[in-house]
């Protein structure tokens, strides 16, 4: 039947060369430390349905943000794993970049022709920074209040243009709703288009260019 | 089990891990997620009886109009939410709740004790005292409400 129906697929949309070109590509000899990437995958797309579903409650406004999130928390049946997931995840996903990243680095995976899914990955660092800091806003809680003003003020001190990022970042000189609802909306739509738009990027070099083999002593 | 003779490959083997653990990962996102999406629809509606007031303000034989406040939760906000009805009691022993609201539009009915007649002062809607139609467009006579008596005390359903 799935046979069946697989073949009468293949027939139209020719799927199973594009599944052998993804999934059934000839791999180097690798260690277990290739599976960051994977990784870090898995967890964005964890980020991304969790993060989705959070927006079912969620309402980004200063009289309604932190109250909904205890809401999600403490009364929507299974809130505290939803949030908790997403919660969780966002560390998770910092870290495995970063190991991603170093991984990368010290294998010398950069080098050509890899340099383009290089690049593409240091930009996709930048943005589960910028995910990490636009979702830390969100609970509105003092940690997040305090964090935010903190981490505005910081870009802030850059010379010459440091008040004009204060402005764009708050979206003023205060944090104000106009924060909350910039920090939201380049946290479900600014952020996600990037992320999905390099990642298509990244992948494709993976799969087009193929990765390296882990370099050997007499190299 | 039968012996097979049929063996498992390298790659079977490793496909079907995958699946199982892809299945398992999917199931433990996948249905709390169901769960936290449908979550209004499993919550029990609060069977909540709203304190009227005391039995004593009833003047027998004539409606009598209690009004009070009650908080409504939903979601995360408290709502203020005025409750009224007219209570009825011809022997002081069983009473009876009839709505405020007529059935017609919505609008507010009003006692008038001359006439001994509900009046509707939208569309000159017009009820006898047990709240059946006597004119006027309202298709069916106003609303009872479920009432219970405890220590003097009259409760109604919220319906």
């Amino acid at each position: 039947m799935t046979t069946r129906l697989g073949d009468w697929l293949d027939e139209r949309f020719d799927w199973r060369r594009v599944w052998a070109a993804i999934f059934l590509r000839k791999i180097p000899h690798v260690n277990w430390l290739y599976t960051l990437g994977s990784a870090t995958l898995f967890v964005a797309g964890l980020q991304i349905v969790t993060g989705i579903l959070l927006t079912i409650y969620y309402v980004p406004t200063p009289d309604h943000a932190y109250d909904s999130v205890v809401y999600i928390t403490t009364q929507v049946t299974a809130g505290w794993f939803i949030r908790g997931l997403h919660h969780w995840g966002a560390s998770a996903m910092v870290i495995l970049t970063v190991l991603h990243l170093l991984r990368t680095f010290f294998y010398g995976a950069y080098k050509y022709p890899r340099e383009v899914t290089w690049l593409t990955g240091v930009l996709l660092l930048l943005v589960v920074v910028g995910f990490g800091f636009t979702g830390y806003l969100l609970p509105w809680d003092q940690k997040a209040y305090w964090a935010t003003t903190v981490g505005t003020e910081i870009a802030g001190v850059a010379p010459g243009i440091g008040p004009w990022i204060i402005r764009v970042a708050r979206g003023g000189e205060e944090l104000s709703a106009l924060t909350l609802a910039r920090f939201f909306g380049a946290h479900v739509w600014v952020l996600p288009a990037a992320l999905l738009a390099l990642l298509s990027i990244h992948l494709y070099l993976i799969i087009r260019i193929g990765i390296t083999a882990a370099p050997g002593r007499d190299e | 089990m039968e012996p097979s003779n049929k063996e498992v490959t390298r790659r079977q083997f490793m496909s079907a891990a995958v699946a199982a653990m892809s299945s398992l990962i999917g199931a433990a996102v996948g249905l709390p997620a169901i769960a936290y999406i449908i979550s209004p629809a499993l919550k029990k509606k609060a069977e909540d009886w709203v304190r009227l007031g005391a039995i004593s303000k009833v003047e027998l034989g004539s409606p009598t109009l209690f009004k009070t406040t009650i908080e409504r939760q939903t979601g995360w906000i408290t709502d203020q939410e005025e409750v009224s009805a007219f209570v009825l009691s011809e022997d002081g022993q069983n009473y009876a709740a009839i709505s405020n609201v007529c059935t017609h539009l919505g609008c507010r009915v009003r006692w008038i004790a001359e006439q001994e007649k509900f009046f509707c002062p939208c569309h000159n809607g017009v009820f006898g005292k047990d709240g059946s139609v006597i004119s006027g467009p309202p298709p069916r006579p106003l609303d009872r409400l479920e009432t219970k008596v405890e220590n003097g005390v009259l409760f109604i359903r919220r319906g």
